[in-house]
């Protein structure tokens, strides 16, 4: 069956759009991207969509958000605002995997592989910093393939 | 050719402007320089390595310059940059931040088209389309752009002055029981809630109901 | 910093997704209390090593209650603490028992206008901000069993339900729906209006 998660893409958003401009800012490297390069996130097939999805959060809640403490109180209450909404998406979607409604395919665990080396092909803190400021593409790429 | 020793101050606040993603670089000129100015200026794909200069926009006496045709894909984010020469000085690089199309460009209102009977009026409403680069381009609206998109509706009875609000999914409403020889106004809004995009409303398009038969 | 006690009585109060942080005050004879507020998300707890995050419009605070609305914005478990702060002297820190979850908050019926104009059945909601939708059941008087269901996801002033049949009475009741914890609130109650009656002339 499909995975069919609930989640309020309006508070990331808004959380995120609070923060881009700051967060980009600190992210001077324009010629590298976590997610978007060398391949798109568009270019998943759907059936590759869920695991994409939840390896992702997870690479978020595992790797990304501890990193990008800032000295910015409203920037860290945004970033903590985000983390718990990612933590609890996360959650549905592991439910989903248990229930084998979200299937991972070759071509998502390569994608995730290209974008594992992109991230630690950068210090962590530049490449956690880099794929925060990069949300907006998952967000994008999300809503686009719901 | 080796860059000039750069004493003139940068160009200010460049930035894209966008409307139905015509995406239109723009900047002030520098502090306190007047007449003759030129400019040059590049762009980049977000996480792809290279600068690219736009040759239309090389020795520029204006201050903006048109980059709708290079940042067409909004699957991409982009940066652009701009440098100022002046008496055999120039500036430095002054980049936009990172632009993304999808969520920094704004949408125009959609077009309303109405027309009555005696007892009700029907409107039709048209999403703007997606700049293209030429007539003889397929014309991509921004209904496909924006799967999510809808239309607010406001429907005004001039004679009541009382304004009654629909939101809609698909193109056509039609307002049924209403006051025969009666001036209606209806202006419309798109409305995109996620990413968070709304146009201003339309201005508004009055007709009257035909006199009761 | 034993001097001065944490404060007491730490609750949250919350209402359609408005969550403030209350506690007793601290007492102490002509002297002004301050307070500051943290709290913490599960994330913290689990990946963040326990951290807590500062509420900024909060801290050095003299009020004994404190708007949490914009950092409790994910359906999670969630803590909170305060101190006392008078000078340099702090108090320990008052946490709440147990976690807050924004999907405990108490939902209360919309209020709801039902206006007749002509033909027309429109309905004037307050606005309780981005978090909510409405769910409106309206039917004409005598046919209870042949209910209609609008959802009305964003507030404008006066909302076009349907037209109605000359003369006939209506009724309406909503109830709101926060996507974000899946819950929706009860019913309001039922209002019905009259639709004109028919206006045709009839020719004797």
């Amino acid at each position: 069956g499909a995975c069919r998660v609930s989640m309020s893409m309006t508070e990331i958003r808004a959380g995120f759009t609070a923060i881009k401009a700051n967060i980009q800012s600190r992210d001077p490297i324009r010629t590298l991207s976590i997610l978007s390069h060398p391949h798109s996130l568009h270019k998943v097939k759907s059936s590759d969509r869920c695991c994409i999805t939840h390896q992702l959060f997870t690479f978020y809640v595992d790797k990304v958000f501890k990193h990008c403490r800032t000295e910015d109180s409203f920037v860290n209450r945004k970033i903590s605002s985000i983390a718990n909404s990612f933590l609890s998406v996360r959650r549905k979607l592991g439910q989903c995997r248990e229930q084998n409604n979200c299937v991972c395919g070759e071509e998502s665990t390569e994608k995730f592989k290209q974008i594992l080396a992109n991230y630690e092909g950068l210090n962590v803190t530049s490449a956690a910093m880099k794929s925060l400021g990069e949300l907006d593409i998952l967000l994008d790429w999300m809503e686009k393939s719901r | 050719s080796g860059e000039l020793y750069c004493s003139l101050p940068n160009p200010r606040n460049v930035r894209f402007e966008s409307i139905n993603m015509k995406n239109v670089l723009h900047w002030s000129a520098p502090e306190g320089t007047g007449d003759g100015v030129l400019y040059k200026v590049k762009y980049a794909v977000y996480g792809v390595g290279k600068w690219i200069r736009k040759p239309e926009c090389r020795n520029l006496n204006r201050t903006w310059c048109d980059l709708s045709s290079e940042t067409s894909d909004y699957e991409e984010q982009y940066y652009a940059s701009v440098k100022a020469f002046l008496n055999g000085t120039c500036s430095g690089w002054m980049e936009t931040t990172r632009f993304n199309p999808l969520t920094d460009t704004k949408i125009d209102p959609p077009m309303v088209n109405v027309s009555s009977t005696d007892r009700s009026i029907s409107i039709i409403l048209t999403a703007p389309e997606k700049w293209k680069r030429s007539p003889e381009e397929e014309s991509i609206s921004m209904i496909q752009v924006y799967p999510g998109l809808q239309y607010n509706v406001s429907v005004l009875n001039k004679k009541t002055k009382k304004r009654w609000f629909f939101s809609i999914s698909n193109n056509t409403l039609v307002v049924p029981w209403l006051e025969p020889g009666t001036a209606y106004c209806v202006s419309a809004q798109i409305h995109v809630t996620t990413p968070v995009l709304d146009s201003d409303f339309s201005k508004e398009h009055c007709i009257t109901t035909l006199k009761d038969k | 910093d034993a001097l001065l006690p944490a404060p007491q009585s730490i609750s949250i109060l919350s209402t359609n997704m408005k969550h403030f942080l209350t506690w007793s005050p601290v007492i102490v004879q002509g002297a002004t209390v301050r307070y500051s507020v943290e709290f913490q998300g599960e994330y913290e707890r689990e990946y963040a090593n326990g951290s807590w995050i500062p509420i900024s419009e909060c801290s050095l605070t003299t009020a004994t209650v404190c708007n949490i609305t914009e950092d409790i914005s994910a359906t999670v478990a969630y803590k909170l603490r305060v101190r006392a702060e008078l000078g340099a002297t702090r108090s320990r820190w008052g946490t709440t028992k147990g976690f807050f979850n924004r999907a405990m908050t108490s939902l209360t019926p919309p209020l709801l206008r039902v206006v007749a104009d002509g033909h027309h059945l429109l309905v004037e909601l307050a606005d309780m901000g981005p978090s909510f939708q409405f769910r409106l059941l309206y039917w004409k008087k005598s046919q209870e069993s042949r209910v209609q269901q609008k959802v009305v996801k964003e507030v404008s002033s006066m909302v076009h339900l349907d037209t109605m049949e000359a003369g006939a009475e209506y009724c309406v009741k909503a109830q709101t729906h926060v996507e974000a914890i899946n819950r929706s609130s009860s019913f309001s109650p039922t209002q019905c209006v009259m639709a004109q009656g028919d206006t045709s002339v009839w020719l004797v």
